[in-house]
């Protein structure tokens, strides 16, 4: 899982609180299935911006997955303002999911 | 910094658009599993019986088609990345239809042409006109192109034309102004139907659901345009032939491009299972995957058929029973039998947790239907439709109502899973 941030010490509360966010289909967590671009902490602006995808466009299950995201990373980090924002380029592929990931989906 | 946005999110099809097609369909697939058992002697005698073409038609229209319009206009915005173009165009379609086909099959059973055939075949291509524009809208609205859509709308242009033309059958009934009698055109009709509409449907469905759900890594869209020109390129010559009533052995031409059109599709399929990154392959995706296979079938039927017409210059009745058997309650029965309990539970699960991700442990999707039911529809299933083909085929007549049972115990399965899923109420973990 390769996730541009500007502050490595948040982005790592910030990712263990996404990895609690699961694709109900898959049974993986975003940040292993690669679902996670970048975060990014404005300090000034008390600001947290996630920049995520989804496996699909229009994912019927996209909407709860960007909303769980969001939850998870407002309990991480109350005193910021979340901006999730949805990007599909590029597009999730398969590649992007991380050794753990694999292992899972390989069981 | 950030180029994302909130596109592709928040425009997903309302549950209360696709939810009442699934009900509709389960009971449909119910009451024709109540006919077969208590018709099945005069429903294998002819084609053409009454009842023959009551549970048909019930099966066709009524849980074919209404759960492949349900399930679509959830999946036409994944595969055109775009939103349905109408809701109201959706409603509107489920009403003409749900009124149009106990009309059109209460006319076929009690072999009335009259109004109620005549008239619930009008609403049902009312049905499909509205979701034709339905559909094309939300296509030409969208800036992606998918090969999958333009599966999807070819197949629904199929669709109105085989409806036309059954339509015209009906009205041939009291007026004959068509050159040959109505019974003569069913082939025509019948192939339509199951080549351009469901065939057509199902692999372009199919070829983007059964990879996702494996989480593939293959993907060949070159090779479903392949498939996509076999089975239409089929189709029109099988048109061809059939109205210049050309000899029968031409007849296999088109029968090889469709076989080959499916067969590439079986390949397809194949390739993605080989491929998939989740080893685990859930009951539903096997019972899908089942119906593929079970594709094989069909195919061998109506070599069979051409070939006794071509050598015996007659119609052996009980193949051809067996054929329409092997598709309706076979091929396409198994897909939806498995896709059902793959998409539903994501609308129910979004319907009634949306509002909870994140906030509290909530159910899986898979957890929302119960899986031994599940198991033992399966089975039941399996069993019913392999001693119904063998009891036709082999004329063993005492085999007949307990395999019809089987399948009665099949659809009785299933609508429980899918009442149980529909009416689901919150379960917090």
């Amino acid at each position: 899982m390769n996730v541009i941030t500007n502050d490595n010490i948040r982005s790592t509360i910030a990712l263990a609180a996404l990895q609690n966010v699961i694709d109900p289909e898959i049974g993986l967590n975003v940040v292993d299935l690669g679902l996670i671009y970048q975060l990014d902490f404005d300090e000034a602006e008390k600001k947290l911006y996630c920049n995520m995808t989804l496996t699909t466009q229009f994912c019927p299950m996209g909407e709860s997955i960007t909303d769980a995201a969001q939850e998870a990373l407002q309990g991480a980090f109350p005193d910021y303002e979340i901006k999730i924002q949805l990007t599909f380029d590029p597009p999730w592929r398969h590649d992007k999911i991380s050794e753990e990931g694999r292992k899972f989906l390989n069981r | 910094m950030f180029q994302g946005s909130n596109n592709g999110i928040s425009t997903t099809t309302s549950y209360k658009v696709v939810l009442p097609f699934y009900v509709y369909a389960a009971l449909a697939f119910l009451i024709a599993t109540v006919f077969l058992v208590l018709n099945t002697g005069d429903i294998i005698k002819h084609y053409f019986h009454p009842y023959t073409l009551a549970i048909t038609h019930m099966m066709t229209l009524g849980w074919g088609t209404m759960i492949i319009l349900g399930a679509s206009h959830q999946l036409v915005p994944v595969f055109i990345e775009g939103r349905l173009f109408s809701n109201k165009l959706a409603y509107t379609s489920f009403i003409l239809a749900a009124i149009g086909i106990p009309l059109l099959v209460y006319g076929f059973y009690s072999f009335n042409m009259g109004w109620p055939a005549r008239c619930g075949g009008e609403l049902v291509i009312a049905a499909i006109i509205s979701y034709l524009i339905n559909i094309m809208m939300s296509m030409v609205k969208s800036k992606t192109e998918s090969v999958h859509a333009v599966f999807v709308f070819t197949a629904v242009l199929w669709l109105l034309i085989t409806a036309s033309v059954g339509l015209l059958l009906i009205y041939n009934f009291q007026y004959h102004f068509l050159p040959d009698d109505s019974i003569d055109y069913l082939p025509l009709h019948a192939h339509l139907g199951i080549a351009g509409w469901f065939l057509l449907l199902i692999i372009g469905v199919g070829s983007r659901l059964i990879p996702m759900f494996l989480i593939s890594k293959y993907n060949n869209v070159k090779l479903l345009w392949w498939v996509y020109g076999f089975i239409n390129g089929g189709l029109l010559i099988f048109i061809f032939i059939f109205l210049h009533k050309s000899n029968r052995q031409f007849y296999l031409a088109p029968l090889l491009l469709i076989a080959l059109g499916i067969f590439l599709f079986g390949r397809f399929c194949y390739r993605a299972y080989k491929e998939r990154i989740r080893k685990k392959v859930d009951e539903p995706v096997k019972m899908s995957l089942l119906s593929v296979v079970m594709m094989i079938l069909p195919i061998v039927f109506i070599f069979f058929i051409i070939l006794l017409l071509m050598l015996t210059a007659s119609e052996n009745i009980r193949l051809i029973i067996a054929y329409g058997f092997v598709l309706f309650f076979g091929w396409i029965t198994a897909i939806i039998l498995g896709m059902t309990f793959k998409t539903l539970p994501f609308i129910v699960w979004n319907k009634v947790y949306h509002h909870l991700a994140g906030k509290q442990k909530t159910p899986n999707p898979k957890d929302l239907f119960n899986a031994s039911v599940f198991k033992w529809m399966s089975l039941s299933f399996i069993a019913g439709f392999t001693l119904f083909v063998c009891a036709v085929l082999l004329k063993i007549s005492f085999m007949l109502k307990p395999a019809a049972a089987l399948l009665l115990i099949t659809a009785f399965l299933y609508n429980w899973n899918l009442l149980k899923l529909v009416f689901h109420k919150p379960a917090l973990l």
